[in-house]
């Protein structure tokens, strides 16, 4: 440990160190603070609210980000968004909500910004020893914590392909994170790779913005539309979940059979059984396909020059190719063994998808892809985690059995990675882990027996 | 709340959303060198089921409360005082109060009278209140949804309520004994009554650590 500075590391005590100010970290540091925690967190960027705030350096957000799942699936269940805002409320709109939480439950004062955490390392069984790294010029601080909770997000380091050709490539090539500008789009050709929920947004600003738009993917996917049978589609296939298994079936078919037959109409076809991966919400791509805005096209082949060639042998000379391929996951201050990260897959492996396989006292926040909104999701991994923290400090035998559940838990989930491509190594059916969390949380809240 | 009982709710149709009016004042608002705004002490959103809903607190508690240095809102639910009518019963109204709650700047006491204790009950099912304090309850469930965030709270109710099947299954529910204030449970927005009451609620307020 010689590298970081030679004083002696602070000591925290009892008190939680959240990693990241963004929705999953504002949540835990609410949620812990609720049950008794003392909390720092830490925030490398200067500003709250990660990946909705445009002013964050890693910022994802393209022109005219609008959330792909509805108000009522997507807001904090203890918090809700205002009901007069729309049922898709715009990013602007989603850092307006993140901001007014932390305000509301006076979160800043427990924020430190411009505060990357560098290295986390387990010290004394249980306990970390967490280094900051210093803004400008200063030495690294370290202090000790009894517990360490990961909200760093996992969009914010593209996912970038190779092609043959494409580092001798003539043209302009982004990754969706770096568009930003909406008139980077105007009377350009415009090329979008990428079939996911980036990619079909970023496609749509192009064929009303964009000189002509070919939108490249290497596979079909599901698309939803945003509304079904007059509700916003999470909502009404949500709420079809509440109805006996038997008619459920039955009822989804009939509610999806118009949109199914539209994809299929334009060649949009999924590979995946539903609930596999998170669908493509969208409901103006199918318009713009439909009257050419958007021209399909497989696989790109190789980048020459200033053209493209596809695998199908057609060729193109965009102005702009925009590399819509997503993200990695990276974790870049604590040791992927300790989540369970195994050889060069960046993916880790949790239990519960939440909690570490080797250190009780470390959690990560958000990292699942549940094809809901997420933040609901954080709010009850946040909630168990924080429950199990107290459980464990008080009860250390209810605490061991709990991580048995917890484990078979997990290994119900584990196996095979769900969908097709390892992007899908982080989708979960919010159903199934939803109910998982139920149960997780139901034993943890249970009086403990005198 | 319980995941199970969120994911009900988000399961169901919402309220249809209405322009509720809100009414607040805060200690800036009396202009008084004397009374300063205490970043530390919980705002407070009251509710009552009197019809005039949140013009009721005008005529004494919102400026008795920001003179303890709290910021102090009330709220009308649909079809009270300048809110309009709209479907939706007691779970709208808990809903109109939660709506409410997170507009208030910071974490929010929430403080219900007669029917409107009822409300308040339900929506600090679903907000984490700073607490919850409920003035002559009326209506309120038998089984209330335990708080979320394990609040304190406050039960008050008049001399004459004290040992009614309410006051009793109330107290009961929250494994509370009740406050008592002199004068009518219908007569709490002025008068000597009123000013017993709202000193009995701000000195709980003052004492319990939030
Ligand atoms: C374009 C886009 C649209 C989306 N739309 C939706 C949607 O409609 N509905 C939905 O539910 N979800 C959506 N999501 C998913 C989104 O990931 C979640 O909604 C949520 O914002 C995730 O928050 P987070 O806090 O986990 O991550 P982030 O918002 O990425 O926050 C992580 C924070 O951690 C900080 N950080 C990282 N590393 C460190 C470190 N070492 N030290 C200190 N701080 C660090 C970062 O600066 C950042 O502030 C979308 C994602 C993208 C990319
Ligand atoms: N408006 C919104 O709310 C919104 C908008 C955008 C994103 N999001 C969310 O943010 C997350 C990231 O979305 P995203 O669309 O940026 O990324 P994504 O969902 O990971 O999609 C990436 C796309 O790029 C393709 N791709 C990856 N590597 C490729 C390669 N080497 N060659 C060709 N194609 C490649 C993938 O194809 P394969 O499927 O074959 O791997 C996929 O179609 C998702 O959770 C998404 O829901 C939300």
């Amino acid at each position: 440990m010689q590298e970081y500075s030679s004083q002696a590391a602070y000591d925290r005590g009892e008190a939680v160190c959240v990693i990241g100010a963004g929705a999953s970290g504002l949540i835990a540091v609410k949620n812990l603070r609720e049950n008794g925690f003392e909390v720092d967190c830490y925030e490398r960027d200067t500003v709250l609210g990660g990946l909705w705030n445009p002013q964050n350096q890693h910022s994802p957000l393209y022109p005219n980000t609008h959330l792909v799942t509805s108000r009522s699936q997507t807001e904090i269940p203890d918090f809700p968004m205002p009901d007069d805002w729309p049922d898709y409320p715009s990013a602007a709109q989603m850092l307006t909500y993140l901001t007014s939480y932390a305000k509301h439950f006076g979160l800043s004062e427990h924020i430190w910004y411009g505060s990357e955490i560098s290295h986390v390392e387990p010290v004394d069984g249980s306990r970390f020893e967490v280094v900051v790294k210093p803004a400008a010029g200063n030495a690294a601080r370290r202090l000790r914590y009894a517990a360490v909770i990961i909200a760093t997000g996992h969009h914010w380091s593209p996912n970038l392909p190779s092609y043959p050709g494409l580092d001798q490539f003539r043209g302009t090539v982004l990754h969706s994170s770096q568009l930003k500008d909406p008139s980077r789009l105007r009377g350009k050709h415009v090329l979008v790779i990428g079939g996911g929920n980036s990619g079909a947004d970023i496609a749509c600003e192009a064929a009303v913005n964009a000189a002509s738009c070919v939108h490249s993917v290497r596979r079909g996917s599901r698309h939803l539309p945003k509304y079904l049978g007059g509700e916003p589609a999470d909502y009404a296939l949500a709420r079809l979940n509440s109805r006996p298994k038997f008619l459920r079936r039955f009822l989804t078919d009939r509610l999806l059979k118009g949109p199914e037959s539209l994809a299929a109409r334009m060649g949009v076809t999924a590979e995946s059984r539903p609930s596999e991966e998170e669908p493509v919400r969208n409901g103006r791509y199918m318009e713009h396909v439909g009257d050419g805005s958007i021209q399909r096209r497989g696989e790109v082949a190789r980048f020459d020059g200033f053209d493209v060639s596809f695998a199908d042998g057609t060729e193109m000379r965009p102005d702009l190719t925009v590399l819509a391929t997503g993200y990695r996951p990276k974790f870049t201050s604590v040791e992927p063994r300790l989540l369970g990260i195994e050889g060069d897959s960046p993916y880790p492996n949790l239990y519960a998808r939440m909690f570490s396989p080797r250190k009780e006292t470390l959690a990560v926040a958000g990292l699942v892809e549940p094809g809901v909104g997420v933040l609901p999701i954080v709010h009850w991994q946040t909630h168990a985690i924080a429950h199990w923290l107290l459980v464990r400090k008080s009860d250390p035998e209810r605490a061991a059995n709990f991580r048995l559940q917890v484990r078979s838990e997990s290994e119900q989930d584990a196996g095979e990675p769900a969908g097709t491509s390892p992007r899908h190594r982080l989708a979960v059916d919010a159903e199934v882990y939803l109910a998982s969390l139920g149960r997780i949380i139901d034993t943890l809240e249970q009086e403990p027996a005198k | 709340m319980s995941l199970a009982a969120w994911v009900r709710r988000a399961r169901t149709p919402a309220p249809a959303p209405v322009k509720r009016e809100y009414a607040f004042f805060e200690p800036a608002d009396l202009f008084d060198m004397d009374i300063k705004d205490d970043p530390e002490a919980s705002p407070v959103l009251c509710c009552t089921g009197d019809p005039a809903g949140a013009a009721a607190f005008n005529a004494l508690w919102l400026k008795r409360i920001a003179t303890s240095g709290r910021y102090a809102a009330a709220v009308s639910v649909r079809g009270q005082g300048g809110t309009p009518i709209a479907e939706g019963g007691l779970e709208a109204r808990a809903h109109d109060i939660v709506q409410a709650a997170v507009t208030v700047p910071r974490q929010a006491v929430l403080i219900g009278h007669k029917e409107g204790a009822a409300w308040a009950a339900l929506a600090a099912g679903r907000y984490p209140a700073a607490g919850l304090v409920l003035v002559s309850p009326q209506k309120v469930p038998k089984q209330p949804p335990t708080p979320v965030g394990n609040p304190s709270v406050l039960l008050v109710v008049a001399e004459s309520e004290t040992q009614t099947k309410e006051t009793q299954a109330v107290a009961d529910a929250y494994g509370i004994a009740p406050l008592t204030f002199a004068g009518s449970p219908d007569d709490v927005f002025k008068g000597a009554g009123a000013e017993g009451l709202l000193d009995a609620i701000l000195s709980w307020l003052a004492s319990k650590k939030d």
